[in-house]
């Protein structure tokens, strides 16, 4: 895995996002999530700043980010492949979705591609089995998926973000 | 009040209080782990469980609390079974690595296993293997012992205040540490260290290299500040192993600061000095006491016979109180001279002057817990938790636990400045200004007119001060029931700092606190002793117990109590002392553990004037620029060889005692000078510490031993039992005393206007230092351990300007001064102000002193050297 490259933080930008919630200690939660959507993960400066702010000691904000897993330290991909390995779609076949991923992209679960494009999360239960086996990306639900599925989405993202680099 | 039965026997208990705690009342004993009787109950651990007789429930006696008719079993079968249960889930994840582990032997863990048998368990897991944390370096984190008790977290959230540790992660993956997998950055006071009841917290410092039961235990009292720890020296081969508290003991209720806890090690270092030395043909080469000790005494028998005041002497406010006795003694009878003063004038006697002219007395009108119980505090000219870490947490529980109202006033953020209701912001050395207007506006009744007024503009206009804090801190002032004033360091060394201190006297006279319980002012002194050694006479004011030694009936009194006549001179403190030497009027100069050069900047000559000398003898315990020019080098007893007794900021007088073996043929200050009075055929016939402390309590029976929370031993391993000792003299001033004499004082004291105003230009700051918290004096520049706390001293700038002005961090800046210039490493801070630059005084050697003007200024109403701040600007250009 390539070292990954860092968000740039400013105290102002945390600043306003914990104005939204009136600096209220007990939005922290809410707040680190505003900040993750922002960033597509929790940045330590973050963390230090908005404890700054809300008046909490860093060593709480960093319990509270490390309790809920919904939270990430480290930068994701732009596409996040939130395969689900639930009941449902393990029976009907989720495993040979992920491990057509990791070997598509050369990546295991929880990691990002080099290029930062994807990111491979198997979860639990998206709580849609009559779609199964099935994914998630960037909130849309891809149902019924199979292995060449898998891939045609994937090259699918691929070509969707050369498109956003070009210059319009 | 409840009537409650705990294995059968019926207590009667206050409703409030939980299970445990009527059980301790009945002499019961439940076992515990995260249970602290200074902390709120967590309920983390289940191990205290105890069965209800009626309902056969299982409950957690820390957290439940009694009610009337209740009955309680501590030990049943079925609490048995909890307990084991509960034990073996614990033990789960344990690595079970005791004989490797340092806490095995006083591992409550271990104890409690071993109690219930729970050698096996019934469940199966994996095995934690988490690699330890070893990123800090005090502190080792192994998360595979935790049991996550949280003992340690809370300690650091609610007796610390530090918040430096946490929980990280979830469920069974939870561990304990640092956030954000950074190094450990916190107060390092080792509280987590002591409460932990594992051996998931260990230090490097000692790490692999005891067993517990093989270290004997002494109780003894922190030499380093006035807070008067009281800490338990654990030796091994009469060497010292660590130092640690127990909870509840002494002033400080188990609790040491980083430089107690973990300051011991300077005192078995190979720089130490060993042996005496004497000066050969310009080196000073080794030799024995027999061989110098008659050549020394005929030479200060030379200079004595050409009158008095002829041999000058110097001490260290850091030595008991039998030595500071024992000095003044050998100088004013045998030596005939009253040329003598302690470290105290640099600072403390500021403040000490004023408050002996007010009150008649040095021990203070307010405790710590008294603390605790007053509704306004003001600290003013202090930072407590570096200076006197004690009355820092002391401070900190009366704003979290007792709500007290806390203001701050000082030019810099302190720790205690984000706990404060307000905190009220001036230019650096604003306190004098500050103060004098706070107290004429109290004393004319809101009244203030005049020249004041003026003053009082200046103060909102010119010093930055927020007119509405201003204005709630008097108010709070006028209206409260008690009030507090806490001041230091700061306030001391200012260039007026004596009028400030006549300034506070005046407006906590005025404000009716002398008479009222409770109330004060609560100094913080600098050193272990300031407020000992100025009680027993070692300055040339002052003969024991604050007698004027200039005062024909006081010297009779003492000429009675000695049995001798006293025929010294008129006698000085450092000002006369450098004048008399200048001048060639003093010949000599005895140093017990002071360095003068090392507090002057190089230009005032201080080392040049020492040059005229014909006799230096300097008693210490490392090599300085004094020592450099001595004649004679005589090795002294650490604090931890020797017996005495020091005097707390509370006005303790607690024991010190012998914990470690001599360090070669060191020896305590008193026996140095009755060996020297010896050889020069007129001995003090001083026989031991003890001996001295008789006779200091036969003439002042008031300086008896005090403490609040003593103990007795049962063996030198063994148990400890803590006991509220019931027939301890009063520590504290006398109310009623006090208040006739400051009457009289008062009535004829009106505040004082500040004349010095140093307000830094465009682009400049004003540089002064600071005690960190991580050092005391020079002294523990020596101490490994302090050192590699912190092995530097680091300029602070405010962080704002640090980035405006494109400095980072470690990077190098140069301040220039109209008398000096000087490159330091920067950090910046959120902390300091925009105006000013701190720097920590234990690591100002002679280039940083370089900046503060060379010539020697003396405040006229108190001989302190008043050099403290200057004026700098800051350049980033190191080349040049």
């Amino acid at each position: 895995m390539a070292e990954t490259k860092h968000a740039e933080v400013t105290y102002e930008d945390i600043e306003e996002i914990c104005e939204e919630f009136a600096n209220r200690e007990g939005a922290v939660v809410q707040i680190l999530q505003k900040v993750q959507e922002k960033y597509g993960y929790v940045p330590a400066d973050a963390i230090e700043f908005v404890g700054e702010i809300l008046e909490i000691p860093k060593s709480k904000m960093y319990g509270v980010l490390t309790f809920y897993s919904q939270f990430y330290q480290e930068p994701r991909g732009k596409f996040v492949l939130r395969i689900c390995v639930g009941t449902a779609c393990h029976v009907r076949g989720a495993g040979l979705l992920v491990d057509k991923v990791k070997e598509e992209l050369h990546i295991e679960p929880g990691e990002n591609t080099e290029d930062m494009l994807f990111t491979l999360e198997p979860v639990a239960c998206l709580g849609s089995c009559a779609l199964a086996p099935m994914a998630m990306v960037q909130g849309t639900a891809y149902a019924k998926l199979s292995a060449d599925k898998m891939v045609s989405l994937i090259r699918q993202f691929e070509e969707e973000a050369v498109k956003q680099e070009e210059p319009v | 009040m409840a009537k409650v039965t705990i294995n059968g026997i019926e207590v009667e208990v206050d409703p409030s209080l939980t299970i445990l705690k009527a059980a301790e009342k009945a002499g019961i004993a439940i076992p515990t782990f995260c249970y602290h009787p200074r902390m709120d109950p967590a309920g983390s651990c289940r191990i205290c469980a105890v069965e209800l007789e009626d309902t056969k429930r299982v409950v957690m006696s820390c957290v439940t609390p009694v009610a009337d008719g209740m009955r309680v079993l501590t030990e049943s079968p079925k609490i048995h079974d909890a307990r084991k249960t509960n034990l073996e889930l614990l033990l789960l994840h344990h690595p079970l690595d005791c004989p490797v582990c340092d806490c095995g032997g006083e591992c409550p863990l271990q104890n409690m296993s071993f109690a219930y048998g729970a050698t096996e368990s019934r469940f199966e897991s994996h095995r934690n293997d988490e690699p330890e944390d070893m990123k800090s370096d005090v502190l080792i984190f192994n998360a595979n012992r935790c049991i996550l008790c949280g003992k340690c977290v809370r300690i650091c959230d609610e007796i610390q205040d530090v918040h430096a540790i946490g929980f990280i992660n979830r469920g069974f993956d939870t561990i304990i540490g640092p956030p954000l997998g950074k190094k450990l950055d916190c107060e390092f006071c080792g509280d987590c260290l002591e409460v932990c009841p594992t051996g998931a917290i260990t230090d490097h410092f000692v790490r692999y290299k005891y067993r517990p039961w093989q270290l004997e235990k002494q109780q003894t009292t922190c030499a380093y500040c006035a807070s008067g720890c009281q800490m338990l020296v654990e030796t091994e081969n009469e060497s010292i192993v660590r130092v640690t508290s127990q909870e509840g003991l002494g002033p400080n209720e188990g609790s040491i600061c980083v430089v107690g806890r973990f300051g011991f090690n300077h005192v078995q270092t190979p720089q130490r000095f060993e042996t005496p030395y004497m000066r050969v043909e310009q080196r000073l080469v080794p030799t024995s006491w027999d061989e110098l000790l008659p050549e020394l005494g005929s030479r200060l028998n030379e200079i004595r016979r050409k009158g008095t005041d002829r041999i000058a002497g110097l001490i260290s406010t850091r030595v008991p109180l039998e030595d500071a006795y024992a000095f003044q003694s050998f100088f004013r009878r045998t030596l005939r001279s009253n040329m003598i003063d302690s470290g105290a004038r640099y600072g403390f006697m500021n403040a000490a002057l004023p408050v002996v002219q007010a009150t008649g007395t040095l021990r203070p009108l307010v405790d710590h817990e008294d603390l605790l119980k007053a509704k306004v505090i003001l600290v003013i000219g202090s930072d407590p938790v570096a200076e006197s870490n004690m009355t820092g947490l002391f401070l900190k529980r009366a704003v979290r636990k007792q709500r007290a109202k806390l203001y701050v006033a000082d030019s810099e953020a302190i720790t205690l400045s984000s706990r404060a209701s307000d905190h009220i912001r001036f230019l650096p050395g604003g306190e004098a200004l500050f103060v004098s207007v706070l107290a004429e506006d109290i004393r004319s009744g809101g009244n203030i007119s005049g020249e004041w007024l003026t003053r009082k503009e200046e103060l909102f206009k010119n010093w930055n001060v927020d007119p509405g804090a201003y204005q709630r801190l008097l108010t709070d002032l006028k209206t409260a029931e008690t009030g507090i004033v806490v001041t230091g360091r700061k306030m001391f060394r200012l260039e007026n700092a004596s009028e400030s201190m006549t300034n506070l006297l005046k407006m906590i006279g005025d404000l009716g606190w002398i008479g009222r319980d409770g109330s004060g002012l609560l100094l913080l002194p600098e050193t272990a002793n300031d407020l000992g050694a100025l009680m027993m006479g070692a300055t040339w004011e002052w003969l024991p117990g604050l007698l004027d030694a200039r005062d024909e009936s006081s010297r009779k009194r003492w000429e009675g109590a000695w049995g001798t006549s006293l025929s010294y001179g008129a006698g000085g403190g450092l000002e006369q002392i450098l004048q008399g030497i200048e001048q060639g009027k003093i010949n000599a100069l005895i140093s017990l553990g002071e360095n003068p050069i090392g507090h002057f900047p190089p230009g005032s000559r201080v080392r040049e004037i020492l040059g005229k000398l014909d006799l230096i003898v300097s008693l210490d315990m490392f090599q300085n620029e004094l020592v450099d020019m001595a004649h004679f080098v005589l090795p002294v007893s650490s604090a931890f060889e020797r017996s005495g007794h020091f005097v707390s900021a509370e006005g303790f007088v607690q024991k010190t005692k012998q914990t470690m073996a001599n360090w070669g043929e060191s020896l305590p200050d008193w026996e140095i000078l009755e060996r020297i009075s010896r050889a020069m055929g007129s001995p003090m016939g001083i026989e031991s510490a003890e001996s001295l402390m008789a006779e200091i309590q036969r003439f002042l029976p008031d300086l008896s031993p005090s403490t609040r929370n003593g103990v007795h031993f049962v063996g030198g391993t063994g148990d400890i039992h803590l006991h509220r000792p019931v027939n301890s003299p009063p520590h504290k001033a006398n109310r009623e005393t006090v208040s006739n004499r400051f009457g009289a004082w008062s009535e004829y004291k009106n505040p004082v206007i500040d004349s010095v105003t140093m307000i830094p230009g465009e682009g400049e700051f004003v540089f002064s230092t600071a005690k960190s918290l991580f050092h005391s004096g020079k002294m523990t520049l020596n101490d490994p351990n302090l050192k590699k706390i912190q092995s530097e001293g680091k300029l602070r700038i405010n962080r704002q300007t640090a980035r405006k002005r494109k400095i980072k961090k470690g990077e190098k800046v140069v301040l220039s001064s109209a008398y000096g210039r000087c490159s330091f490493v920067v950090e910046p801070s959120p902390m300091v102000s925009e105006f000013e630059l701190i720097f920590p005084e234990h690591f100002a050697d002679a280039q940083v002193l370089a900046l503060f003007p060379p010539s020697m200024t003396f405040s006229s109403t108190t001989g302190a050297p008043t050099h403290h701040r200057v004026r700098v600007s800051l350049s980033t250009d190191t080349v040049s």
